[in-house]
């Protein structure tokens, strides 16, 4: 990352109040939420980042989001991470980009069905890629994959869960965001899992 | 929309019916060797059919004959792939729309019961809920002499089958009046 490039992302967002660092060597803007647009915008207009790469959000647990955009410079090669955080004080929303970059309406209803931010003005926000009906948003982390505590995982089996029995157990592992049966679900307190 | 029509199930003539051994040895013969397949790809696994379509594995020595026009005309669908809920309707519509006698493969771990993807959101565990399955062949993905094998069980499966007890019309179907024409 070439200091020139920092510099001059630097003058650009200081007038709107952005907070620009580095992470795995690229540029990040921290904005605030209500400069979002005013942000994105700039990023097209005053830096040529006219290639809009991706949006998508993190969960930063308690309600928060991190919503992050990628825009790209295809010119000079150049790439710039802008992000803001949403939802600490209630529900989650921020204003649409598809007024600049009509290509983030499908990004944004992505968001908007596995972390349930809302994108203000968006004109078509419904869900993109969950079956009708699918109730929650799946990628948050309070989002529990149940298909475990509802019935028991078919795959291998570790030590100690063989039909056998007698042999010595170990401690289960279970992959992230997935309880373990014994502790929730259906099939709580029935003990050992199977 | 238009409603749907109530049909009765598909069923043999008395011929095909009452046909002797060496006669309905004739017809699995026939119908063994040249299955139209119908490959749903829904993931790496398609690549695995894809290479055993092409010349090194070659299944069309085995009368496998891919790349049906549509599952109109095919005989056998290869679900090669991870099925998701969203998928899921696809998948049963297509199947319905394939003519009878027809045959399913489930190639792979995800289409077998869901694979790695067991505890996801979104993936459906296994394609055998929701159309009935001939063969399974395990692997992640499996290799093509995996998918050669599981078609050769598919043939000596339809080399025993009697299409007469598979389409014995039920009692009530003998009692239906005539159905009218819509």
């Amino acid at each position: 990352m070439s200091t020139v490039w920092l510099d001059q992302v630097t003058d650009a967002y200081v007038p709107l109040g952005g907070e620009v660092g580095e992470s795995f060597g690229d540029v990040v803007v921290d904005v605030a939420p209500d400069r979002w647009v005013d942000a994105v915008t700039l990023a097209r207009d005053a830096l040529g980042l006219v290639f809009f790469d991706w949006l998508s959000a993190v969960d930063e647990l308690d309600g928060a989001f991190s919503v992050v955009t990628h825009l790209y410079d295809p010119a000079q090669h150049r790439r710039l991470l802008l992000r803001t955080r949403v939802g600490e004080d209630g529900a989650a929303s921020l204003p649409t980009v598809t007024g600049i970059f009509a290509g983030a309406s499908w990004h944004e209803r992505e968001t908007f069905e596995m972390f349930g931010i809302e994108f203000v003005g968006h004109p078509y926000l419904v869900s993109l890629l969950l079956p009708e009906g699918f109730q929650g948003h799946p990628w948050r982390k309070s989002f529990v994959l149940a298909a475990r505590a509802a019935k028991p995982w078919p795959g291998a089996k570790e030590p100690g869960e063989s039909e056998h029995g007698a042999s010595p157990g170990r401690r289960k592992t279970q992959p992230p965001g997935v309880p373990d049966p014994v502790a929730w679900g259906p099939r709580t307190g029935e003990g050992a899992t199977p | 929309m238009v409603p749907p029509i109530d049909l009765p199930s598909p069923s043999l003539g008395l011929l095909s019916r009452v046909a002797p051994q060496p006669i309905r040895l004739v017809l699995n013969w026939g119908r063994r060797y040249s299955l139209w397949v119908f490959n749903f790809g829904l993931a790496c696994c398609a690549i695995e059919f894809i290479s055993t379509s092409m010349s090194r594995h070659d299944f069309i020595r085995l009368g496998v004959i891919p790349f049906a026009p549509g599952p109109r005309q095919a005989d056998l669908m290869i679900v090669s792939g991870t099925v998701t809920d969203k998928m899921a309707p696809a998948i049963q519509r297509l199947y319905d729309q394939m003519p009878e006698p027809k045959y399913v493969i489930s190639f792979g771990a995800c289409s077998n019961c869901g694979g790695p993807y067991w505890d996801s959101y979104s993936v459906t565990k296994g394609v055998d809920q929701i159309i009935p399955v001939d063969v399974y062949v395990p692997g992640c993905p499996p290799r093509p002499e995996a998918l050669l094998q599981s078609i050769l069980k598919l043939q000596s499966k339809i080399a025993t089958e009697s299409l007469a007890t598979r389409y014995r019309p039920s009692a009530a179907a003998l009692q239906r009046p005539l159905v009218t024409a819509p």
